[in-house]
């Protein structure tokens, strides 16, 4: 109940600064945008999805389709991949520093709850804004290609849980810098370089980081080290294949989930630690 | 039965890369406070005043010692279910209003939803808060921060209450509404704890007060205990002292001193002041009071602080 309570505070919290109204913004201006775009033409030949009323592909049936309008769709859910991890980093990396600062750390910590419970009530608190951003736009998206295009697939919507499942395991590592450093642009940055120099490399190390060295132990640390961080790209990857209808590896997802849940658990730890 | 307990509690903070350098902010720190009381911890900044209620609230862990609060032994996670703080400083959410600071945090504190809206609207009135309730906090004064915070730290009706510089930044008029807020706290059984600087204000309310300098517990005791300057009584009479009656008296007690129509008599016994009065009676010096002569809560202070009054 507890929980329940700092998720909805910090719901409120977030609600009341500006960059989550921008990323509700942005996602509007791109619904905008794709309900002026996007179309379907239907001629003798088959349908056809046009683009501002140019065919942006030859008359098919609409079994292929629905295949397309499932690429378009997958292909909009990965550049809102990008927007999700910059904003929602951006927009909820100082929840926790917030939480922790004097004067108001005081305030929580006064109340009987424990410290892992305000860590856990101020992390799913932030994944559940990014979550209902991303549904509005996931959501939006996928009532315009049902309008205008006639393709209703469900398999879009999912999309939003996996979107967000994506950014929770990375939140777990800036909660886990917000914890450890008490301040918001450090988490930010830890995030960010996280994403950009720890789990983009890990994801390709065997076309890049395999190649500075032939050593065995190299190679089994960078194995470690990949299993043991949320896998971001492999999941970013996966979604869209999920979202295409096609095949995809579930590994990364269990593994991320652990690894997150680790994170999270140290953080706790090192909060359950620290003098206020 | 006692509220709170602490036993040769110490706390030493430690900083730096490598945690190498250490600041000792309490050390061996054991007091007693019953229920119902009003006790009032003094000290000058850094004394470890803010240190102790910490360590009372699981704040922060004490490096060696104990303590317990509702005779629970810390650290225990349920004693805050029935304690309320008011920390210096504090910071509220700006974008909520007043009644909505309350829910929130009467809503972590435990209390039932249902009783709420209720509870918020008798602290708001307690406080003098009612037709700023539905103000958003990032517009509130100092004072009204104050004043919020109080009805923060009453909203689970706990019972003991740590209040942390309460009236910091509140005017005389708010002062006043908040020690009879506190008298009225303890009337109804409740234990208040007190860190203030405002040495006239805790002398106004406090049953028992400890004074404490660089995390040195100086001297506990009630406000008159504090206060009492040994045996020093001040005898008021009309008119002034013939010489020859203040020679004979100089003679038994330790000094005598005439400022006014108030004779002040140092005496090392009772039996000493009684000859004095008799003394005076004898001589036709008519008196109208003997009063046992007081310093102020701050003079005291300031004399254990500075080391000339340290027992």
């Amino acid at each position: 109940m507890k929980i329940i309570t700092l998720v909805r505070g910090t719901i409120r919290e977030l609600a009341a600064k500006a960059t989550l109204y921008v990323l509700a913004g942005i996602s509007t201006l791109m619904l905008i945008f794709a309900a002026l775009a996007i179309g379907a033409d239907s001629t003798a030949d088959g349908m056809s999805i046009t683009f501002f009323g140019k065919p942006a592909s030859p008359p098919v049936t609409h079994d292929t389709l629905a295949d397309l309008a499932g690429k378009l769709e997958a292909g909009f859910a990965g550049g809102l991949f990008f927007g999700v991890v910059v904003f929602g980093v951006f927009g909820t990396a100082g929840v926790i520093p917030d939480a922790l600062e004097k004067g108001t750390v005081d305030l929580y910590l006064s109340k009987p709850i424990a410290r892992w419970q305000l860590l856990l009530g101020k992390y799913l608190g932030s994944v559940a804004v990014i979550f209902l951003n991303i549904l509005y736009f996931i959501g939006g998206l996928w009532l315009i290609v049902g309008v205008k295009v006639g393709v209703w697939n469900t398999q879009f919507l999912l999309s939003a849980f996996l979107l967000t499942y994506v950014f929770a395991s990375l939140y777990a590592v800036v909660a886990f810098f917000g914890v450890v450093s008490r301040n918001m642009a450090i988490a930010i940055i830890a995030g960010i370089l996280y994403l950009l120099l720890v789990a983009g490399p890990l994801e390709g190390r065997q076309t890049g980081l395999y190649l500075l060295s032939e050593s065995g132990i190299y190679r089994g640390i960078l194995d470690g080290l990949y299993y043991v961080f949320p896998q971001i790209p492999a999941m970013e990857s996966g979604a869209i294949h999920l979202i295409s209808g096609e095949q995809a590896q579930l590994t990364p997802f269990a593994q991320s989930l652990l690894s997150a849940g680790g994170i999270l658990g140290v953080a706790a730890w090192l909060l359950h630690r620290k003098d206020f | 039965m006692l509220a709170i307990e602490s036993d040769a509690l110490s706390k030493v903070y430690k900083s730096g890369v490598f945690r190498r350098q250490e600041v000792t902010a309490l050390t061996e720190f054991s007091i007693q406070v019953e229920t119902g009381q009003i006790f009032s911890l003094l000290g000058p900044n850094g004394a470890g005043k803010t240190t102790f209620i910490k360590m009372l609230l699981s704040l922060a862990a004490p490096t060696s010692g104990s303590a317990s609060v509702l005779g629970r032994r810390l650290p225990d996670v349920r004693v805050r279910e029935k304690v309320g703080y008011l920390p210096e400083n504090h910071r509220y959410p700006g974008y909520l209003t007043g009644e909505q600071v309350l829910r929130y945090f009467g809503a972590l504190g435990g209390a039932p939803s249902s009783a709420l809206p209720g509870r918020i609207g008798t602290l708001m009135e307690l406080v003098g808060m009612s037709q700023w309730r539905t103000m958003k906090v990032k517009k509130y004064s100092k004072g009204m921060m104050q004043r919020l915070g109080l009805a923060q730290a009453l909203i689970n009706d706990p019972e003991i209450i740590f209040l942390d510089e309460p009236t910091d930044g509140v005017d005389p008029v708010g002062r006043k509404e908040i020690r009879e807020i506190l008298r009225d706290l303890k009337r109804r059984g409740k234990t208040i704890f007190l860190n203030s600087h405002l040495l006239s204000e805790v002398e106004l309310v406090s049953d028992r007060v400890a004074v404490l300098d660089k995390g040195h517990l100086l001297k506990v005791g009630t406000v008159d205990e504090m206060t009492a300057t040994g045996q020093a009584y001040v005898i008021g009479i009309t008119g002034t002292l013939p010489d020859p009656v203040t020679v004979a008296a100089r003679a038994f007690v330790i000094g005598l001193s005439q400022q006014g129509e108030n004779v002040t008599a140092e005496c090392r016994t009772i039996a000493e002041l009684n000859q004095v009065i008799d003394l005076l009676r004898r001589n036709n010096v008519e008196i109208t009071s003997v009063t046992r002569q007081r310093s102020t809560l701050e003079d005291s202070f300031i004399s254990l602080i500075t080391g000339e009054g340290r027992p």
